[in-house]
C-alpha cells in the first residue's frame, strides 16, 4: 500500500514541474503586457498632471486677469471707499508685486489656487498694469476678499488706491478719529455681514480675538500705531509716513517696502501729470491766451518730484502742493 | 524522420506564442492609439475653453474701460470747465498727451485708444481729420496709442476745450466717442 502510494506521487510531481514550466512561458506575455501597461498609465499620468497643471495655471491667470477687470471701475471713479465682496472661488492667495524702475512702474499681480490640497505654482500668469495701485498683505490668502478704494489727490487726484483685505484678516480701529470713524463706519454698511473684518471699537477690550489691533493713541499696546499728528503709521517696527486718509489706510494694509515703492510710483505718475499740465498751460496761453500764472510752481513742484526718495518727504511736498491749489483756485485759467 | 516529428510540435508552440504576443502588441498599440486620441480631444476641448475665456475677459476689460477711461486723470476735465462731470474729456490736454505718446503708449493697457468729435461735423468732407498743434481745434480724431487693426469697444464722451470768442477766453463743448481697443487672440 505504501510502495503504491509513492509510485503515486510520481506523476504528480511530474505534473507540478510541468505546470511550473507552463507558468514559465505565461509569465514572459505577462511581462509584457505589465510593462507595456506602466509604460500606458506612466504616459497617463503623466498627461493628466500636466493637464491638471494648465488647468491650474489656467484659474491662476483667470483669477489674476479678473483682479484687473475688477479693479478698473475703481481706477477712473467718482465714488470711493465703496466696497465689494468678491468670492475667491476656494481658497485663494493674491501675490502683489510693485516696481519702480519705469517711467510709471508696475504693479503686478499673480493668484494661487489652492487644487488637491496643494497651491498651484508661484510662477504661475502674471498680469501687469502701470496705472494700479494695490495695497494689501503679501500674499493676502482666504476664501472671500473686500476690495475698496480711496482717491489720492496731490493737490488735483493722482490716481485711486485700491486695497485688498482677505475676510479672514479681521482689523480693529480703536478709538479713531470722528472723520476716520464715520468713514470706516460708511466703508461696513449699516448691516455688518458674517464676512465683516473691519470693527470700530473704542476700547481695545472689545475688539475680536486674533483682530490686528490699530489705535490712534500712544498709550495703548497695538500692532499698527497711527499718530494724526505726527502723521505717521508705525507698524512692526517700521514707520511709514503719509498725507491724506487714501495714503493712511495704504499704510495700515501693506509692508514697509510696498508702501515706499507704491508711494515712489505715485510720485513719478504726480510729476508726469504735472509736466503735462506744464505742457497745458503753455498750449492754452497759446491757443486761446489763457493764463493760469503757475509755470514757476509747477517747475519747482517738478523739480520737488524728481528727487523723491522716501515718505517723510510727503509732507514737504504736500505743503507745496497746497499752495499750487490755492493759486489755481483763483487762476484765471484753471489747470485742473 | 522521427527527429523531425519530435520537433514539429515545438515549432508550432512557438509560432502560437509569437501570434499571441503579436495580437497583444496590436492590441496595446490600438490601446494606446485610443487613449491618446481621446486625450488629444480633451486637450482641444480644454484649449478652445481657454481662449474663449481669454477673449471674453479682454472684451470685458475694453467695455470697462471705454467707459471709465476718460475719468483718468491723464484726460479728465477736473473742474475746469464749471464744474467737475463724468465722462469729460479736456480736448487741450489730451493734445499735449499727444506729445508724449511714447510715454503713455503701455499705460492704459490697451491696444489702442481713440478720441473721435463726432459732433458737430467737420466742415470738410473728409471723414478723419487726424489734430495736430497746427490744425487743433479743425480736427475730428486724436490717436493717442495706435493701432488700427484690433478689436474695439466704444463710449460716448464730452470733448471740452477752451476756445477765444469774442476776444475773450470761453469753454467750449462737443460730443465725441472714446474708442479703445483690445488684442484679439489668434
Amino acid at each position: 500500500m505504501k510502495n503504491k502510494n509513492i509510485f503515486q506521487l510520481r506523476p504528480k510531481l511530474n505534473s507540478q514541474m510541468k505546470n511550473k514550466r507552463g507558468d514559465l512561458q505565461i509569465s514572459f506575455s505577462w511581462i509584457f503586457a505589465i510593462v507595456a501597461g506602466i509604460f500606458i498609465l506612466v504616459l497617463s499620468i503623466y498627461g493628466v498632471t500636466k493637464i491638471i497643471g494648465i488647468y491650474q495655471d489656467q484659474m491662476s491667470g483667470k483669477g489674476a486677469m479678473s483682479i484687473k477687470i475688477l479693479t478698473n471701475p475703481f481706477e477712473s471713479s467718482f465714488e470711493s471707499a465703496k466696497r465689494v465682496l468678491v468670492d475667491g472661488g476656494g481658497e485663494a492667495r493674491i501675490y502683489t508685486e510693485c516696481s519702480n524702475y519705469s517711467v510709471f512702474g508696475v504693479q503686478t499681480v499673480k493668484t494661487s489656487q489652492k487644487v488637491f490640497n496643494e497651491w498651484s505654482e508661484e510662477d504661475s500668469v502674471e498680469v501687469s498694469m502701470q496705472n494700479r495701485y494695490i495695497f494689501s498683505k503679501n500674499p493676502v490668502e482666504g476664501r472671500n476678499f473686500y476690495v475698496f478704494s480711496k482717491p489720492f489727490e496731490m493737490p488735483f487726484k493722482i490716481a485711486d488706491l485700491i486695497y485688498i483685505t482677505s475676510t479672514e484678516d479681521k482689523y480693529c480701529f480703536v478709538d479713531a478719529p470722528k472723520d476716520i470713524e464715520e468713514e470706516l463706519e460708511y466703508i461696513i454698511g449699516e448691516e455688518p455681514s458674517a464676512n465683516e473684518n473691519f470693527f470700530v471699537e473704542e476700547r481695545r477690550a472689545n475688539c475680536p480675538e486674533r483682530s490686528t489691533i490699530v489705535c490712534f493713541r500712544a498709550s495703548e499696546t497695538c500692532d499698527i500705531f497711527v499718530s494724526t499728528t505726527g502723521k505717521y503709521v508705525q507698524k512692526s517696527g517700521a514707520r511709514m509716513y503719509y498725507e491724506g486718509n487714501a495714503l493712511m489706510y495704504a499704510a495700515i494694509f501693506s509692508e514697509k517696502q510696498d508702501y515706499e515703492c507704491q508711494l515712489d510710483r505715485l510720485m513719478k505718475r504726480t510729476e508726469q501729470l504735472f509736466m503735462l499740465y506744464k505742457d497745458k498751460s503753455d498750449f492754452v496761453l497759446e491757443k486761446s491766451n489763457c493764463n493760469s500764472e503757475l509755470d514757476f510752481e509747477l517747475i519747482e513742484m517738478i523739480n520737488l518730484l524728481r528727487d523723491f526718495s522716501s515718505s517723510n518727504e510727503i509732507i514737504t511736498i504736500n505743503r507745496l502742493a497746497e499752495e499750487i491749489e490755492n493759486k489755481n483756485r483763483y487762476a484765471e485759467c484753471k489747470l485742473w | 524522420m522521427v527527429k523531425k516529428l519530435i520537433e514539429n510540435p515545438k515549432k508550432t508552440k512557438q509560432k502560437k506564442a509569437q501570434m499571441k504576443i503579436q495580437q497583444m502588441s496590436f492590441m496595446l498599440i490600438a490601446v494606446f492609439i485610443f487613449f491618446a486620441l481621446v486625450g488629444m480631444v480633451v486637450v482641444s476641448v480644454l484649449l478652445n475653453n481657454m481662449q474663449r475665456d481669454a477673449i471674453s475677459l479682454k472684451e470685458e476689460n475694453a467695455m470697462l474701460l471705454a467707459s471709465r477711461i476718460a475719468n483718468s486723470p491723464e484726460l479728465s476735465c477736473g473742474k475746469v470747465y464749471d464744474k467737475e462731470r463724468t465722462n469729460c474729456i479736456d480736448l487741450d490736454k489730451a493734445m499735449v498727451l499727444l506729445k508724449n505718446k511714447e510715454k503713455y503708449k503701455k499705460f492704459w493697457g490697451v491696444a489702442s485708444l481713440e478720441i473721435i468729435k463726432t459732433y458737430p461735423k467737420l466742415a470738410q468732407p473728409n471723414n478723419e481729420v487726424e489734430c495736430t498743434p497746427q490744425n487743433y481745434p479743425n480736427c475730428n480724431l486724436i490717436t493717442l496709442v495706435n493701432n488700427s487693426e484690433t478689436p474695439d469697444r466704444y463710449s460716448y464722451v464730452a470733448l471740452c476745450r477752451k476756445e477765444i470768442y469774442k476776444g475773450e477766453s470761453v469753454n467750449k463743448c462737443e460730443l465725441g466717442i472714446i474708442v479703445v481697443g483690445y488684442e484679439g487672440i489668434q
